[in-house]
């Protein structure tokens, strides 16, 4: 009876031991709360950080197919430049008359079928000169007579299927026909 | 906390560069677009030699397209009396050629970004 009366308090000392420790390590209300505003708070900050990300990805992409515009231009100049003469000229179509390195003579054009840029080269259609995202919404040629020879000018509008603002970005350019003189 | 503090940061530093990238691709836009007005404008002056010397020889013009200003100026070249060859001071004035300054500036992020396209026209024609 003795032993067992013994063994009591020390049972009592331990289960309340255990029962601080418990209270101890575990969560008050105040704290969960604070866990959850704070993982809240975090969650929004990262989410908003992705979806910014994910906008500046897509106008880079945006800006990228613009800059298609570029591209197209630099190769309606480059066969305007090495042309001898015009074979014909409208507002949206034009054709060349050029050479090619094996000194053959051969036609090449251009031609606006909104909303893209054809590319014909001797009479066969090569297809279209942007890409599928990027929208060429005007091109116009305007032939330029010098004294000496001639020169066309060209106004390129592109914008981006990706854009919900449908921004238009002109590219200018007037090229003098080298085989002209 | 550590590693919320290492979250974030990283968060930021994607976002910078992300704010970065649409920065530099549409200044890369710019610039194309700068450089075929340059392209242009050297053009124009190879169309308004072909036409008259005297055309190039007064040659001052500034014009705005779009956001993008444009200046072509003609200046004077010297050569040299034994050589002929170009020289930045002394010599003679050469009256059949003409240095071609081509500048295109436009603002980018409140900051005026200027290409300058420098060449000479001779007068091949008379």
């Amino acid at each position: 009876m003795q032993k067992n009366s013994k063994n009591k308090i020390p049972d009592r000392a331990l289960a309340s031991q255990i029962e601080s420790k418990a209270l101890s390590g575990g969560y008050s209300i105040l704290e969960l709360l604070f866990y959850i505003a704070f993982f809240v708070t975090f969650s929004l900050f990262v989410i908003n950080a992705m979806i910014m990300m994910t906008k500046s990805f897509k106008e880079t992409s945006i800006y990228g197919e613009l800059a298609q515009g570029g591209v197209i231009l630099e190769r309606i100049g480059r066969e305007i430049r090495q042309a001898d003469n015009i074979s014909s000229i409208s507002v949206n179509d034009l054709i060349l008359n050029t050479t090619d390195t094996n000194n053959v003579s051969r036609a090449v054009g251009f031609r606006f079928v909104s909303p893209d840029i054809q590319f014909w080269d001797a009479g066969v259609g090569w297809g279209d000169l942007n890409l599928p995202n990027t929208v060429v919404t005007g091109l116009a040629f305007t032939e330029i007579t010098t004294a000496k020879g001639k020169a066309v000018k060209v106004v390129l509008s592109v914008r981006s299927n990706n854009d919900s603002l449908a921004r238009v970005v002109d590219f200018y350019d007037t090229v003098v026909l080298r085989g002209s003189y | 906390m550590v590693a919320t503090s290492i979250i974030t940061v990283s968060i930021l530093a994607t976002m910078t560069v992300a704010q970065k990238s649409i920065y530099v691709s549409r200044q890369a836009l710019h610039a194309t677009q700068a450089a075929f007005l340059l392209e242009e404008g050297a053009e124009n002056t190879r169309i308004a030699r072909d036409n008259a010397w005297s055309n190039v020889t007064a040659l001052n013009s500034s014009e705005q397209v779009g956001i993008f200003t444009r200046t072509v100026v003609a200046s004077n070249v010297n050569r040299d009396d034994t050589s002929k060859d170009i020289v930045t001071s002394e010599g003679t004035i050469d009256d059949g050629t003409k240095l071609i300054t081509v500048t295109v500036s436009w603002p980018e992020g409140g900051i005026a970004v200027t290409k300058t396209l420098r060449f000479y026209i001779s007068n091949i024609f008379s």
